[in-house]
């Protein structure tokens, strides 16, 4: 076992800690890989919640109030680091019930996206919940974190939903391209989906080399001991992956991600956003 | 693009909501800066608007108010006398682009060399100023003025203790503004001052021949501008940065300072800078992004615009409460404390700011002073690392000195002095290993002290020169070069 090579399973206060945790508990398990749980306090100083409009300059105003954030930060910290100790001691009881051994914990100040981007060296797949305790959007809406998380990292990324089930029944987004050719040849090498059953779906606008494609894909994967089957499905991605996710009882969505630049996805809409909205089951990023 | 969407959209609401509370504060600050300054009301509302919502896009530091101030207003005073109001406009363009070459050149990376104790002088200066600037208000008046004023600074003070939710400094200018009209009181109001805004501002050019005489005008106080729009935007910056505990871009501070005061110039505003104040009432008001800076300029020309009849019978009263406060507000009354406390000389460097920004009314000056100051006292205290003992050595025919600390100008004296010459010895050696040669003072103090020596028909050896000293003896340095060998090989 390689301590390098850790799944690190990045948790908040949020309901979703629990099924983070279960989700990289398995895959900790698949892997054989020790698990660590991460807890980021972040900070936010460009948000204020201050009530104060008095609009009144007393006396020494700048020291007064430079005191007084200053101590705000410094209770709201304490209370984040003190409750976070609490309840990853809680996650890690969980994680070792599932069966998986060592779990380290770990709390870091700075944002999610930057703390993992600077730790990913030793990680082999990180796990995060597709939604964090700060959202308060319409419930098919993605944290914010997710995005700038799988931007700023180079490895696998499993986007937990709610709820955990061992997958059984597990879809691949094909499409041929270099990031997806990576990820079979990824897949094919890890331990974490050996002996499942895996379908790959090829959708979107028809390629001319796509059977070609789709048969070098399923060959690799069943000279790695998968069963696998291969589908060429046109129509709109996201349509068709979301229907075959429904149809097929599918409980694990695997696909490349983020392969175009964020200005591009500002203007055009990103395919993988798009995707992720719409499933309704965990999700492994290839980047 | 992420740093975007955060730096506008992150607190939209408490944004918003402090950028009106600023808006409020800002209007009775830009017609008394304005007063000051000796223009129409008009043009410190027109340049607040747009410095505010030019430096929203394009400053350095998220969350500052920017707007017609006060330490710029003094410096135009003459200008606007002698000149008049076109001249202050090409002034105010020039300001900004001396300002945008400034931010090229990244001078703020000097603002390292103004210290705490001048930073001090400077608010205190200034707090001093703006309330000097009220005493005409104030002077060969009746007694309701002062009725009215100490009314309103009652309000201010004592109104946030009922609540919050409402700028107290509003309050005061609504209920003096409504005794005033209805009590008819026979009292100066803003109407009195000049014109208000009764337009959106348009694009002017200002209205000056293109001539190198205009040039030879305006350029000193372009450069005055320059130099304290600057100096109060970067204090200004520092100070946000330690009260979010965020960091700022100064340079791209100082050039977005030069396209605020240049768009300014073109729509008939004065030049203007970040406000200590105002940008303190904002960030406790729970301002932090771009947004909050946008919405306190647009919310003030709105106001102004739409609300002119009434904010002209605003009575200079209330204006002047208003002011008093922001005094108040931006005086560091601790330095008072720390007098006794902080070493004499950081007092008399904070002291001779006051006095010298106080007297010619340029805060340029007094900062120039405060530096200056500083950089003497600097010098005068690292003199004082300077040790040097000596020992004789092999039965007296030898004195080794042992060199330990700065040697520069300043020191430079006491260093030739440590020398005995009159000793009758055969080899002197001096170690400077421990010592630094900082100037061609400190080097060409070194030469006298060899040549001396061997005048006296005794040996030198120099011993461990460090690099940095070795540096400056081979570049500036006559005793070991080529030439002196032969000099040396005459005795």
């Amino acid at each position: 076992m390689n301590i390098e090579n850790k799944v690190l399973a990045c948790v908040d206060r949020s309901p979703y800690a629990d099924h983070v945790t279960d989700h990289a508990a398995w895959a900790a398990r698949r892997m054989d890989a020790p698990l660590e749980l991460l807890h980021v306090i972040d900070r936010h100083p460009e948000f204020s919640d201050s009530q104060d409009h008095s609009g009144a300059l007393t006396p020494n105003a700048q020291e007064q109030l430079l005191d007084k954030l200053s101590n705000d930060d410094e209770m709201h910290t304490r209370t984040a680091r003190e409750q976070g100790r609490i309840f990853l001691n809680r996650l890690r009881e969980r994680a070792l019930a599932a069966g998986v051994a060592p779990v380290d914990m770990r709390q870091r100040h700075g944002y999610l996206d930057e703390t993992l981007h600077d730790h990913q060296s030793g990680v082999r797949l990180f796990v995060l919940g597709r939604r964090g305790e700060s959202v308060e959007a319409p419930p098919d809406e993605l944290g914010s974190n997710v995005e700038r998380v799988a931007r700023a990292l180079e490895r696998p990324l499993l986007v937990v939903t709610e709820g955990f089930r061992e997958p059984q029944r597990i879809l691949m987004a094909f499409d041929g391209s270099a990031v997806t050719r990576k990820g079979v040849e990824m897949i094919a090498g890890s331990p974490l989906l050996r002996g499942l059953p895996l379908q790959l779906l090829m959708s979107g606008k028809a390629r001319s080399d796509g059977p070609r494609q789709m048969d070098w894909a399923t060959s690799t994967l069943s000279a790695a001991g998968f069963s696998v089957t291969g589908d060429i499905v046109p129509g709109d991605a996201e349509a068709v992956i979301s229907k075959a996710i429904v149809d097929r009882g599918i409980d694990l969505l695997i696909m490349g991600s983020y392969s175009h630049s964020p200005w591009r996805s500002l203007v055009m809409g990103s395919k993988t956003t798009d995707l992720l909205k719409s499933a309704t089951v965990p999700t492994l990023l290839l980047r | 693009m992420n740093s975007l969407r955060v730096e506008w959209f992150s607190n939209v609401r408490n944004d918003l909501l402090a950028g009106l509370v600023v808006a409020l504060a800002l209007i009775p600050e830009a017609i008394a800066f304005s007063i000051i300054a000796g223009v129409d009301p008009k043009v410190g509302l027109y340049a607040s608007f747009c410095i505010a919502v030019v430096i929203a896009f394009v400053g350095g530091r998220a969350g500052m108010i920017s707007a017609a101030t006060g330490a710029m207003a003094l410096v135009m005073v003459s200008l606007v006398k002698e000149h008049g109001l076109q001249y202050l406009l090409a002034a105010t363009v020039l300001t900004g682009v001396l300002q945008m070459i400034a931010g090229w050149v990244r001078l703020g990376a000097l603002m390292r060399f103004v210290s705490r104790s001048v930073v001090t002088g400077f608010v205190n200066a200034l707090a001093i100023l703006i309330f000097m600037a009220q005493l005409p208000e104030l002077t060969n008046v009746g007694w309701h003025v002062y009725a009215m004023t100490a009314a309103g600074l009652g309000i201010i003070y004592l109104f946030p203790y009922i609540t919050r939710a409402v700028p107290s400094p509003l309050v005061t200018i609504v209920v003096l503004t409504i005794v005033y009209i209805v009590l008819d009181l026979d009292m100066r109001s803003v109407g009195d001052m000049g014109d208000l805004p009764d337009s959106l501002p348009v694009f002017l050019l200002p209205d000056v021949p293109l001539t190198f005489d205009t040039l030879r005008i305006i350029l000193p106080y372009s450069l005055t501008l320059m130099v304290v729009g600057l100096l109060e935007s970067l204090m200004t910056a520092t100070i946000v940065d330690d009260l979010t505990d965020t960091r700022s871009n100064k340079n791209r501070e100082c050039v977005g300072q030069g396209v605020a005061n240049i768009a300014s110039g073109f729509v008939g505003g004065m030049a203007g800078c970040a406000m200590i104040g105002q940008s303190v009432i904002n960030v406790k008001s729970g301002g932090r992004g771009r947004l909050s800076t946008l919405a306190a300029g647009l919310f003030l020309l709105i106001m102004v615009v739409f609300l002119g009849d009434w904010v002209s019978r605003i009575p200079m009263a209330a204006l002047v409460a208003v002011m008093i406060m922001v005094s108040i507000g931006t005086f560091n009354w601790n330095s008072i404390r720390n007098l006794r406390q902080h070493p004499a000389s950081s007092s008399v460097v904070m002291l001779a700011t006051v006095a010298v920004t106080v007297a010619t009314h340029d805060l340029a000056k007094g900062v120039l002073t405060g530096v200056l100051l500083s950089g003497f006292f600097f010098a005068h205290k690292v003199g004082q690392i300077l040790r040097i003992g000596s020992l004789a050595e092999n039965e007296g025919r030898q004195r080794t000195y042992q060199i330990t600390g700065q040697v520069f100008f300043a020191t430079a004296d006491r260093f030739i002095n440590a020398f005995d010459f009159k000793e009758v010895i055969d080899l002197v050696r001096i170690d400077v290993s421990r010592a630094h040669f900082w100037d061609i003072t400190a080097v060409s103090a070194l030469d006298k002290v060899v040549l001396k020596f061997r005048r006296e028909g005794s040996m030198v050896e120099v011993i461990g020169l460090n690099q940095a000293s070795a540096t400056m003896v081979d570049r500036f340095g006559v005793h070991d070069k080529d030439g002196d060998a032969d000099l040396l090989a005459d005795h």
